[in-house]
């Protein structure tokens, strides 16, 4: 301590104290930014050319955080072709969700009695706690996006071939940490859209020959989702995936700085691989130009998810879990509609009569070795198409990366495209809206209450201004007795509801179910209390069995509740 | 094609670089501002509060009319003999008054803690001790941690639902208090049984199954079908009323009513269960196929005790 004292009093009384202030300053300065000085960093925000010898590549090779990213790139690839930033804002989103998912952590805990208390606390009681959260939902959502997007990318430029098919490797890996990471964390909020969604997905696993009720077991901790299951998906979500993805983000990273961005197809001779010979002429070094062009990117991503998350969107929360009961039309994530397509795809089958003659065989023959259709499709089909991602660049016997060269492998791609598309409309649980494709709704009655009262989520009915609630029965009709002034809201939904039982009547659903002719029916608002309202839908009509019936559902409306 | 293809090989300058990255750091420091302010200033958190609090409500409310309406009644006023008002001002007191009544149970029994803890402490536990002998049986306990069927949060729900009421009680329905025989409502007036009354006494509990659905003071606490404490004189009453010759009823005495209520029970429906109006075709239709005859005829001379 004393010898540094005296040195610094020796270097003040040498130059003055402003000199030594500022070159200590700038020697600290240089030593966080791993070898650049106050004037090389003004200078590359500047856009100055560097001094020679370039002192810019230093914090590449004496700094941690710069030795994953190369020194330069090829000017041909610093464009929005051929790469799109799509790899880049992948990793983007990682920190983003890191950085969100940290500041939730802090408020939750993993356990079904804590757990949705929780969430009600970080919307209520925490500043930035919704925001956080639907930066953290939205942010996820867009990762699996951008991340699968930048598989085509890859995919289609034929960037997985020589020398860079392992890093294909890390990046499906990558591909499937972030499917984990994404299903993993929709358990944790434990309302019913959690509870169900991964009881369907884990219920996957369970019928899987041989060893689904083990892995089942594991991934649960019992029987069914419980205490032992959220606890696990937690540490999965939090602890396992993340460093999964940590370690091959980081390899798949280092390959980057090892083989370079691999060059728009056309630039190269066919078979060879130049990314990293590139001419002094045609180099971009990432100081000052790629790194602006990446805090620029950051900056607009971050900005529009931003602006996205403080108005039009809000992370979703049901009501709290409830094994003892399941709403009506569950749903997987949307980004398993494609399983969910499989798993039904008897129904979707285009002309199922005349494919009748190769489905058959192939079911019986699958019935032989023990497979029913819902495993096959479920179970057998996902791990083939995951083993062939993996295997694709050592199985690509074209060397040519050029698009006319390779009219099969992206005419297959295109193909398999089209396919997931179809299989995913086809398991939208309702099916695709005003065509029937994959509906699998049950007896129209139910169905009508439930497209106005669903079991979950937005629901018109508990939209309706709670003043415009006007207490009273009103038989449903195309007129009915409410005074369009004072409830334009109700009025509007009793019609509604109306128009709908009488469309159904006519026309048959795409399983041929029909509402009854002489269904009629109700709504009735009750005040059960002060500030609190029962709302019902009663349907009346004579089932096949020409017995009366009558179903009815409600929904309960406070004052305050605002739904919107 | 020519435009998407300038779009993907667009190279932007170094300068719109760093103004374009600068408004994006700005519009997020903007927004992350704007949220702080709506949150704090303007009271956003205390508005999502208020919402979570009529949700959590709304979903108290499914849980009250699964559960608890079946003995305390959809409006809360109890029933006789078998639940209590909770929607009473008497238990809730009234904030609907100036100043705000209090709870007159909570004084009765010299509970020290709030009106929720109470319900929610009653409905997670039940109670302990018979603190009056109006009621059958004391209210069990519904946490599942109790071996009951409710989960915490929907306990929470409930009390919230129940508590609500205090907005605006009612000022009738079972009051409960602690005084042994002090419940309100009619009661049957003490009749010594002789042995055929016993024996239907025993019907009455045993093979006939009605302590399942009425309720007698001190003897069933059924709350689906009418409460039997003041049978003889209803029946006296209805076998003259004009809508109960209507409906095709024969009888003209209080025998006579009771051996019809029992073989052909829907001849007439009488409108005041427990829960509202009787619902039809409840009550076991073959209770003349069930018991043997005398048994009937004793379970009639045990009936013509309450009066």
């Amino acid at each position: 301590m004393a010898i540094i004292g005296q040195k610094l009093v020796r270097q003040i009384r040498e130059t003055g104290w402003k000199a030594t202030v500022a070159q200590r300053t700038d020697d600290a300065f240089t030593r966080f930014t791993a070898g650049l000085t106050w004037d090389d960093v003004r200078g590359i925000l500047r856009g100055d050319p560097p001094a020679k010898p370039n002192p810019r590549v230093k914090p590449h090779t004496e700094g941690f955080w710069f030795h994953i990213r190369p020194t330069f790139y090829h000017e041909a690839v610093t464009t929005l072709y051929p790469t799109f930033r799509l790899g880049y804002l992948s990793a983007l989103f990682f920190l983003i969700e890191t950085i969100t998912g940290m500041f939730l952590m802090i408020f939750y805990t993993p356990s079904p009695e804590r757990a949705f208390t929780n969430m009600i606390d970080i919307l209520t009681n925490v500043p930035f706690g919704s925001f956080m959260r639907d930066l953290h939902r939205l942010g996820a959502e867009a990762m699996v996006v951008v991340v699968t997007l930048h598989m085509w990318r890859t995919y289609i430029t034929g960037s997985y071939k020589k020398p860079r098919q392992f890093t294909w490797f890390t990046g499906v890996v990558l591909l499937i940490i972030t499917m984990f990471l994404s299903f993993s964390g929709y358990l944790l909020p434990w309302d019913q859209l959690a509870f169900w969604a991964v009881t369907i997905g884990t219920s996957m696993a369970d019928a899987a020959p041989l060893v689904g009720r083990e892995v089942n077991l594991l991934l649960r901790g019992a029987p069914d989702i419980g205490a032992g299951g959220l606890l696990r998906f937690y540490l999965f979500h939090v602890l396992l995936f993340p460093l999964i993805g940590i370690v091959f983000l980081g390899v798949h990273y280092y390959k980057v700085v090892r083989w370079g961005i691999s060059l728009p197809p056309e630039l190269e001779a066919i078979g060879e691989d130049t990314a990293r010979k590139v001419d002094q002429t045609k180099r971009v070094m990432f100081m000052p130009d790629i790194i602006t062009n990446e805090i620029m990117y950051a900056a607009v991503a971050m900005a529009i998810l931003a602006v996205s998350a403080a108005t039009w969107y809000t992370a979703p929360l049901e009501t709290h879990s409830n094994p003892q009961v399941t709403p009506l039309h569950t749903v997987a994530p949307w980004y398993f509609y494609w399983l969910q397509g499989l798993i039904k795809i008897p129904h979707i089958l285009p002309f199922p009569d005349t494919l009748n003659f190769i489905n058959k065989p192939v079911d019986d023959f699958f019935a032989l070795v023990g497979l029913t259709p819902k495993m096959l499709w479920g179970i057998v089909i996902p791990p083939i198409i995951i083993v062939l991602l993996f295997a694709i660049p050592y199985i690509d016997p074209n060397p040519s990366r050029r698009y006319k060269d390779r009219k099969i492998a992206i005419g297959l791609a295109v193909a398999f495209e089209l396919l997931i598309l179809y299989l995913s409309l086809g398991g939208i649980p309702t099916g695709v809206p005003g065509t029937g494709f994959g509906y699998v709704g049950g007896n129209p009655v139910v169905e009508v209450a439930q497209e106005f009262i669903p079991d979950e989520g937005e629901s018109e009915v508990k939209a309706i201004p709670y003043d415009q609630l006007i207490v009273g029965k009103y038989p449903l009709a195309n007129d009915p007795a409410i005074d369009e002034r004072n409830a334009p809201r109700l009025r509007e939904i009793v019609r509604a509801i109306y128009a709908d039982i009488e469309h159904r009547k006519h026309t048959a659903d795409p399983l041929g179910k029909k509402m009854p002719e002489e269904a009629e029916g109700d709504v009735q608002v009750k005040l059960l209390q002060e500030n609190l309202k029962e709302f019902i839908i009663t349907i009346r009509y004579i089932d096949e069995n020409q017995a009366p019936q009558t179903f009815s559902k409600n929904a309960y409306i406070h004052k305050n509740s605002d739904y919107r | 094609m020519n435009l998407f293809y300038k779009i993907i090989t667009f190279r932007p300058s170094f300068g719109l670089r760093i103004v374009t990255g600068l408004v994006g750091i700005v519009l997020s420091l903007a927004i992350c501002g704007i949220v702080g302010l709506t949150d704090m200033v303007a009271a956003q958190l205390k508005t999502n509060d208020e919402a979570f609090e009529g949700r959590l409500m709304e979903a108290g409310a499914k849980v009250y009319f699964e559960q608890c309406a079946r003995c305390h009644g959809l409006q809360g006023k109890g029933a006789d003999g078998a639940a209590p008002a909770i929607s009473s001002i008497a238990f809730l007191g009234a904030q609907n008054t100036n100043p705000p009544t209090p709870s007159q149970r909570l004084k009765d029994i010299g509970w020290i803690g709030s009106l929720e803890s109470y319900i929610e402490a009653v409905t997670t536990s039940g109670i302990p001790i018979k603190s009056s002998q109006a009621w059958e049986q004391n209210h069990p306990p519904f946490a599942q941690r109790f071996a009951g069927p409710l989960r915490d949060d929907q306990i929470k729900n409930v009390t919230k639902f129940v508590a609500n009421w205090r907005l605006k009680p009612f000022t009738d329905g079972v009051v409960d208090a602690p005084k042994p025989g002090a419940g309100s409502g009619p009661q049957p007036t003490p009749m010594p049984l002789g042995p055929k009354e016993n024996a239907g006494l025993e019907v009455f509990k045993g093979a006939g199954g009605c302590t399942a659905c009425h309720a007698v003071r001190g003897v069933a606490a059924g709350a689906v079908g009418p409460t039997l404490n003041k049978l003889v004189s209803t029946a006296e009453k209805r076998v003259t009323q004009a809508d109960y010759k209507a409906a095709g009823g024969k009888a003209t005495d209080a025998a006579g009513y009771i051996r019809e209520s029992i073989v052909a029970p829907n001849t007439y429906i009488v409108p005041d269960c427990p829960q509202g109006a009787c619902p039809s075709g409840v009550m076991i239709q073959n209770l003349q196929q069930i018991l043997k005859p005398e048994e009937l005829e004793n379970l009639i001379a045990y009936l013509m005790t309450l009066r």
